[in-house]
């Protein structure tokens, strides 16, 4: 006897389930999204794997193209720099240079950004407008010009890079923190809970906190995404990450000296940052249309 | 919005006076003599020693000395450049056209082929058109720009042959600089050579000027789309579509002129980033701008024009940002109920 359903049980599912469930139909995002993972074991593990050492050089190998190319062997995957150097291990090595740093420098400057941002947002009048304002100042020097500022005081080195991006996105999280909280605070819901009684901190962290997190996300993944270009393009200048260094901005500017004999030199270092940047913008796309719905 | 507009020059004030102070720290801790890096003059003579204490006031304290070093940089003096011992305020005129010529062709660019797109891809119900135009924007939106001039460069420079790809215009002609932009001097040029000289200039500015453009470009398309899908479910589209109006009569007059704010507000807060794009542009393509000079500034550590050049292109940045804030506030009575309702 079939049995007949009396009561609507429906489940109804959380607002994680619903944003996981959102996130997983997208395949572009998803795709991003196991991009992202690969990568990221890559910076752990990558010199584990990796068949040579980065600055190992084989007199016998100079400038081989990539092994589908039928000059190139399979000794070398992705063919040798003008120094011998295998390319493949030496993208392996720089993975953690490169994506790794990004992601250090974000999490340092969200940290950061976060309490500048909510103690601003949370503020009134002149103060809060008075720090708003600073950090629009610091907001409107674009990176490479506060690199080249850093590079001029400390002198070039791949961890005044880290100060240099750290501080040209720190006010992009405390200006987008700001403007969510401030936009929040407009709402009625918070009205009600002040109402009710709610302290300052009470309703910053129970009341507004769980509506902006949607915003920090998207924000993390634009801030990783620019923070990897902009090291890259550092590394290019030769302001970041010097000479023998793997970073993949670095090693675009070492293969210039061949980029006509040996072109793969630039190519490769290349479609590796523009992959590892376009994977997180399509996990970042992936969760702000995800995350639309539930906000409308 | 008398008040407003006060309130927005303030606000100019304060910013610069904010970049000035990071500067005038910055400046004090170069590893250099701080009279070097002050002015430039790479070994003074006791009388200039004298002038240099007295214009920037280096024996009183911290205060009286930032005091001297706002009344030295906003009077226009902005040292000597320690490698061509010229004057950087010199320098920095001859090099800001053609960082501007750049990159008004690359906005120019941008939004000619960005909004037409963007509307498409907003109107097209096609899966397929959809997902192509924005799978292009976000490879556009990934690249890095060093990489995507190269590339160009290496196709349509060398193996193609079709465009120059460094510099501004050939050797070969002579043209006296009048505006100091390039594709106006030749114009204008009375030399029997001029509309050679013109096309010359124009080849040259394409590759830099589409690789600019790359950036911009998606920006454009991105929020022109979203801008118009989250327009075309507002009533008083409905409303337009009931009173029978074509559809190009609806997305043109109607739904456009809206959608256009927000794709303005995302462009400003996009400034920053554009200017970054810039300098590592004019340095792939040799381009004579502000971002080559002031990265060629670096590598000869010449402090002067290190300083010249950061205080030159922040301000400029500051200053478009707040007038694109106010553009945004004329056209948009909408953001004005904000305003009114803050005071």
């Amino acid at each position: 006897m079939p049995q007949i359903k009396i009561y609507q049980e429906d489940e109804i599912p959380s607002p994680m389930r619903r944003f996981w469930h959102a996130f997983s139909e997208n395949p572009f995002a998803f795709a991003g999204l196991w991009t992202v993972i690969c990568f990221l074991l890559l910076a752990l593990f990558g010199p584990l794997i990796a068949p040579y050492a980065p600055e190992q050089q084989d007199p016998h190998a100079l400038l081989l193209a990539p092994s589908w190319d039928a000059a190139g062997t399979v000794e070398h995957f992705l063919g040798t720099d003008d120094l011998g150097r295998d390319i493949f291990s030496r993208l392996l090595h720089g993975a953690h240079l490169t994506f790794g740093m990004a992601l250090g420098i974000v999490l340092a400057s969200l940290a950061l950004g976060f309490i500048i941002g909510s103690i601003s947002g949370m503020m009134k009048g002149l103060k809060s407008s008075i720090l708003s304002h600073l950090l629009d100042a610091l907001l409107s020097i674009p990176s490479l010009l506060m690199a080249i500022l850093v590079v001029a005081i400390m002198g070039p080195g791949l961890e005044n890079v880290f100060w240099a991006v750290g501080i040209a996105l720190t006010p992009q999280f405390v200006r987008a923190i700001h403007q969510a909280i401030h936009e929040e605070l407009q709402k009625e819901y918070v009205t009600a809970a002040r109402l009710d009684g709610a302290n300052q901190f009470q309703i910053f962290w129970y009341v507004i906190m769980p509506n902006i997190w949607d915003t920090l996300i998207i924000q993390t993944t634009l801030g990783i995404s620019a923070a990897i270009l902009d090291i890259a393009a550092l590394g290019f200048l030769n302001l970041g990450a010097q000479a023998p260094s793997p970073e993949w901005g670095a090693m675009v500017s070492q293969g210039m000296d061949n980029l006509l004999t040996a072109p793969w030199t630039v190519t490769i270092p290349g479609i590796a940052i523009l992959c590892c940047v376009l994977a997180i913008n399509l996990v970042g796309d992936g969760l702000r249309s995800a995350l639309s719905p539930i906000n409308n | 919005m008398a008040r407003y507009l006060l309130r927005r020059m303030n606000l100019f004030v304060a910013t610069s006076l904010v970049l000035l102070s990071v500067l005038f720290i910055a400046t004090h801790h170069f590893p250099v003599e701080i009279r070097f890096a002050l002015t430039g003059i790479h070994a003074p003579t006791v009388e200039q020693i004298a002038q240099i204490d007295e214009d920037y006031r280096l024996e009183s304290n911290q205060l009286g000395q930032f005091i001297g070093y706002l009344e030295q940089r906003v009077t226009g003096n902005l040292g000597i450049s320690a490698t061509s011992q010229q004057p950087v305020t010199d320098e920095l005129a001859a090099v800001l056209p053609a960082s501007f010529e750049l990159a008004i062709v690359a906005a120019v660019l941008a939004l000619l082929f960005g909004i037409p797109l963007g509307v498409l891809a907003s109107m097209s119900k096609n899966k397929i058109t959809q997902h192509t135009i924005m799978t292009i924007t976000l490879t556009g939106y990934s690249i890095p720009v060093f990489w995507l001039g190269l590339t160009l460069s290496l196709w349509f420079g060398v193996q193609l042959g079709w465009l120059p790809i460094s510099g501004q215009l050939n050797l070969l002609y002579e043209i006296e600089p009048a505006t100091g932009f390039v594709l106006i001097d030749t114009l204008l040029s009375d030399s029997p050579y001029a509309d050679s000289a013109f096309i010359d200039a124009l080849q040259h500015i394409i590759l830099p000027a589409v690789t600019l453009a790359v950036l911009p470009f998606t920006v454009v398309v991105r929020s022109t789309r979203s801008a118009i899908i989250s327009i075309m479910d507002k009533t008083y589209i409905k409303a337009a579509e009931a009173r029978g109006l074509h559809t190009s009569r609806i997305v043109l007059r109607h739904a456009l002129p809206n959608a256009l704010i927000p794709v303005l507000k995302n462009l400003g807060l996009m400034l920053g980033t554009f200017a970054s794009y810039a300098m590592v542009v004019e340095v792939i393509f040799s381009w004579p701008g502000v971002g080559a000079w002031l990265v060629s500034g670096i590598y000869q550590r010449d402090y002067t024009v290190i300083q010249g050049g950061v205080l030159a292109v922040a301000l400029i940045i500051i200053f478009l940002s707040i007038m694109i804030e106010v553009l945004h506030t004329a056209i948009n009575p909408l953001s004005r109920k904000e305003l009114y309702a803050a005071n």
